[in-house]
């Protein structure tokens, strides 16, 4: 039985199940907001598992994804620059963070714990500073992407299925995947193999960076502004739907369809928890319940499994 | 081929087991009836508590269901989460707590596109805003308000400790410029120092011990506009006042927390601002059954000011009449000052 299996099994049975209790849950509508949702994260948890899968973590998905959006809002609103050029700067900034992360990490040997905990704080201050709280008005025509569809699908699901296929490709047919994968899975047996492995680090942050502006970019062309608050509730979701995905917390494992289909479970019991009314004070626990179940299976998985650990299916 | 379709079994399964319910479950079903309305919470905090007593009380006296939940996270993107479920369960009327003035009315909007009513609470979104109603406190007003009687209190001259809750809220910067549009009126007033980004009481502790320990001989007063400063405070000064070699500080808060209230009792601090979250969930609800039974808005929207009463020694036991007269004043000019009768022949829903 493959890695993702036991997903596509688990996303079958709350499918489902929510399909027969709740009357709307199988309308256009509940798809289209589901699917809008799911692929948000995606890409927040694609920003997660990139740095995951060389061995190290980023916890400011979030801060990047503040400090990205209070820049496209600044560029727009602000400066008046054109929406091509502000997004170009928000993915920018957002390539340039995790750059920063990288080089903390590999130049200065700082657990990326520590530099990404201290990047979040740093760019979360950063936020509030610049933008006083202050959310930015965008254009019309910048919320086409985040709230329009194409045939029938929302565009955000579009973009991050394509970044999906775009992340699989990498980690499975290309020379760059495979030396991210080797570095994530022994670091030392990888740089004696002449793998360049403080420059994967790097460029795995630098990836997470860039995906992390990007789901900022589509958050605020859904909202139709750019909110600082963005990215707040960002650090949990990446890495439960991560490891739900079936990313390993130690590194060298990744799977792109394992992490749509742990974005979809996330969702599914986030959407059921609302469906069937249950009691929102104990929304929390189910949530941490079940990434402390996802972790526990991802060990388990290690202990007993006889799959390739290389390759998440 | 057949190696393919055997190595890929189980997606397979899953697609055909999804498709066999979708099937069965659209041949089977019947149409629900729709429910009417909703109130949501965005998240577990006293506020919250108290407009969803006010909400509770509309369904007991008007026998209206109403469904009540309550979100995770005080954030938008959690509201989306939450609320876009919630539409998708056909109700009519939504009455919602912007989780970020600007970034709510996308929400507003695509529950608008479905022909579902929106009437927000406590505070008011960016505008223009496709909401038809805001029932909340007007925050500046209010912060004005406080200032003013905390100016008084100081005998019109001497230095205040600013004290600011949420820096990404923007209503913390309506009240902070309401404060600073008082204390610019009364050129022996100042403000010493402005302490904010204290969202929860343990972090508010912590900064405001540390003013009152670095410079509470500079300070002749102090004003709270958000809640966590409030209690945090009142606790502090109580503190702080017992010792009688400690100068008095002035001090006005705002909400109605169990410990401000004693502090009031017990002289340990001034007064607060009670705002009407009561008000907040009732009246909102009345809006929306109203809006559900045919009542037109009769601007495109709306703000009604759901008041505020100043809480002091004096009216610290009675003031919860006060603040509900308020509530009953609105409901009576409701229909009069804000909304159009159904026209005959409007279809009931």
């Amino acid at each position: 039985m493959k890695r993702t299996d036991g997903l596509c099994l688990s996303f079958t049975a709350l499918f489902c199940v929510l399909a027969i209790a709740s009357t709307t849950f199988l309308s256009g509508y509940t798809m289209f907001v589901l699917s809008r949702q799911v692929a948000f994260y995606v890409l927040i948890a694609l920003a997660q598992a990139v740095c995951l899968v060389v061995g190290g973590m980023n916890l400011s998905v979030g801060g990047i994804g503040n400090l990205a959006t209070v820049l496209l809002g600044l560029c727009i609103e602000r400066w008046q620059l054109s929406p091509w050029l502000a997004v170009a700067v928000a993915l920018g900034f957002g390539c340039a963070s995790g750059f920063a992360n990288g080089w903390f990490i590999t130049r200065l040997r700082i657990d990326s714990f520590v530099v990404t905990l201290s990047m979040m704080f740093l760019l979360m201050g950063l936020r509030s500073g610049i933008s006083g709280g202050q959310p930015y008005a965008l254009p019309e025509s910048f919320t086409f992407v985040g709230q329009k569809a194409f045939l029938g699908i929302p565009c955000v699901f579009w973009i991050s299925l394509a970044v999906l296929a775009l992340i699989a490709i990498l980690f499975e047919r290309t020379v760059l995947g495979r030396h991210l994968i080797a570095t994530g899975t022994n670091a030392d047996a990888a740089r004696l193999a002449g793998i360049p492995t403080d420059r994967m680090i790097v460029i795995a942050n630098v990836l997470s960076g860039f995906l992390a502006a990007l789901a900022a970019v589509l958050w605020a062309s859904q909202l139709g502004s750019a909110t600082p608050e963005t990215g707040d509730t960002w650090l949990i979701v990446s890495f439960a739907v991560a490891i739900i995905g079936g990313t390993g917390l130690s590194g060298g494992v990744i799977s792109a369809s394992g992490i749509l289909l742990g974005a979809g479970i996330f969702m599914l019991i986030k959407h059921g928890l609302v469906e069937l009314k249950a009691n929102p004070y104990f929304a929390n626990a189910f949530l941490g319940a079940l990434i402390l179940l996802a972790v526990a299976i991802d060990r388990l998985r290690d202990l007993f499994g006889r799959t390739d650990p290389r390759r998440g299916d | 081929m057949t190696s393919s379709l055997v190595r890929h079994r189980i997606p397979l399964a899953c697609a055909l087991a999804i498709a066999v319910t979708v099937v069965g479950v659209k041949a089977l079903r019947r149409e629900a009836a729709r429910p009417a309305l909703v109130w949501y919470g965005n998240a577990v905090h006293p506020y919250i508590t108290e407009v969803r007593s006010g909400v509770e009380a509309f369904a007991r006296d008007t026998g209206t269901p109403i469904h009540c939940t309550v979100g995770q996270e005080w954030t938008q993107d959690n509201q989306n989460v939450n609320v876009e479920a919630l539409s998708t369960q056909g109700y009519r009327g939504f009455s919602l707590y912007p989780g970020d003035p600007a970034g709510a009315n996308a929400l507003f909007r695509l529950l608008r596109g479905r022909d579902q009513k929106v009437v927000v609470y406590g505070a008011e979104p960016a505008l223009p805003t496709p909401a038809l109603f805001t029932v909340a406190t007007d925050v500046k007003k209010s912060a004005m308000i406080a200032a003013e009687e905390l100016i008084r209190l100081m005998g019109g001259r001497g230095r205040i400790l600013n004290l600011l809750e949420a820096v990404t809220d923007v209503n913390t910067r309506k009240r902070d410029e309401g404060l600073r549009e008082v204390v610019a009126q009364h050129p022996d007033v100042q403000i010493v120092q402005t302490l904010s980004d204290m969202m929860q009481m343990g972090e508010a502790t912590t900064k405001i011990q540390s003013a009152l320990a670095a410079r509470a001989e500079q300070i002749d007063g102090m004003i709270a506009t958000g809640f966590n400063p409030t209690v945090a405070a009142a606790s502090l000064l109580t503190e702080w006042h017992k010792d009688p070699r400690h100068k008095r500080i002035r001090f006005i808060g705002i909400d109605t927390h169990p410990t401000t209230l004693q502090a009031i009792r017990d002289g340990a601090i001034d007064a607060t601002v009670a705002q009407n979250p009561f008000g907040h969930g009732y009246v909102s609800c009345a809006l929306l059954r109203l809006l559900d039974e045919g009542w037109t808005p009769i601007e495109e929207y709306q703000f009604i000011d759901a008041g505020l009463v100043i809480v002091n020694r004096t009216n610290v036991d009675t003031y919860a009449d006060a603040v509900r007269q308020i509530t009953d004043r609105i409901l009576l000019d409701m229909k009069s000052k804000c909304l159009a009768p159904p026209q005959p022949g409007t279809p009931r829903p």
